[in-house]
């Protein structure tokens, strides 16, 4: 009662104020991150920056068609030549599918395929189609999809790298480019079961020669047939003649023959 | 917006996985994802009996995905007009489901 008759708060009477100013500790400017005065977050909360919103929201407007632009990244192009490169110095190039290996098979795989002079190559998709549309290689084009590796070599040893391939479950062979010609994985496989070169030149040269042969063995049956006849009937008449000391004409006959 | 690689799918059900397509086509690109994906390390280290196999074929026949469950079921998904998140989020409800029956089952045996 004593304190609230007067108009004035007198500060004795136990009264706080809202307001405290800390009179030592930090300064204005400080190291630390200091709390605002309260009437400066006031002023921040107040003054804080609106973005004036666009008259038609952006979802409502059809997307711009962002360009990817060519770049010509020095790399990019390295990357491609590196490509036509591979393209042009390999007999057989095999396309697969790399699902995620662990890399000590990885390691194992590529040591068993250099063996037999097979390189693989890991190549990235954006990068071989450009390539491939502008060589002639166009029909390779839609095996590129997801992640790829190339199996390049300059011999053909289909058999070998097909036996590789079979141990590892992971690499799924699509198709192969050999000797310019585009061959599936049923191509490949036949191309593996095909005898090797030399056997199959043995065997047309023999297919080949056996037709003349059969024609002259067919021609000379008749002569052949005659000789025979005579020779048979020249011994009986010697046979039949024992102590006639001449020989007659058949010598000349079996001469011919 | 949802990386494919990012769904994780429980083999745990499952028997076998049979993924066939023909790479000359021009519609098996989801499938192809679809076997890369799922022949990731986290995904197969679920299930190490599960065996995936991959058929190259080149008859024209449309991608196909055949998922053969440990309780005989069987899925088929024509991978032609699916997507691969598709693909692997139906897989992988289907296996939640044979999981979470499972449990209740073994669950009902032990009490």
């Amino acid at each position: 009662a004593p304190a609230l008759s007067a108009a004035r708060l007198p500060l004795s009477t136990g009264w706080l104020p809202a307001l405290q100013f800390v009179r030592r500790g930090s300064k204005a400017v400080t190291r630390h991150w200091k709390a605002m005065h309260f009437q400066r977050q006031k002023l921040m909360a107040v003054t804080e920056y609106v973005a004036p919103r666009p008259a038609v929201p952006p979802r409502c407007l059809t997307p711009r068609k962002e360009r990817v632009e060519e770049e010509d990244n020095g790399y990019a192009r390295l990357l491609r030549r590196q490509v036509e490169e591979v393209f042009r110095d390999n007999r057989m190039i095999a396309v697969c599918q790399y699902n995620s290996m662990p890399g000590e098979d990885m390691v194992l795989m590529r040591h068993y395929l250099r063996k037999h002079n097979i390189e693989v190559k890991f190549v990235l998709n954006e990068i071989v189609r450009p390539v491939l549309s502008q060589s002639k290689y166009k029909n390779l084009l839609p095996l590129f999809v997801a992640r790829n590796i190339l199996l390049v070599s300059p011999e053909l040893k289909a058999k070998e790298m097909l036996r590789v391939l079979k141990g590892m479950p992971q690499i799924n062979l699509l198709g192969a480019c050999i000797d310019n010609t585009i061959l599936s994985r049923q191509g490949v496989e036949n191309l593996a079961k095909l005898p090797s070169l030399e056997v199959s030149q043995g065997q047309t040269v023999g297919a080949l020669a056996l037709l003349p042969s059969q024609m002259s063995s067919l021609l000379q049956r008749g002569s052949a047939h005659l000789t025979a006849l005579l020779d048979e009937h020249i011994r009986r008449l010697q046979a039949r003649e024992t102590g006639s000391p001449a020989e007659p004409a058949p010598a000349q006959s079996s001469g011919t023959h | 917006k949802k990386m494919a690689s990012k769904i994780r799918v429980v083999l745990r059900p499952v028997k076998s996985i049979v993924v066939r397509f023909c790479p000359f086509e021009s519609n098996v690109e989801s499938t192809r994802k679809f076997l890369g994906c799922i022949n990731h390390k986290k995904i197969q280290a679920t299930n190490r009996n599960c065996e995936v196999t991959a058929d190259v074929r080149h008859d024209g026949s449309e991608p196909l995905v055949d998922v053969m469950f440990a309780d005989g079921e069987r899925l088929i998904m024509k991978g032609a007009n699916l997507t691969t998140i598709e693909m692997l989020t139906a897989l992988g409800s289907r296996c939640n489901a044979k999981e979470l029956m499972e449990e209740q089952k073994s669950k009902k045996k032990n009490p």
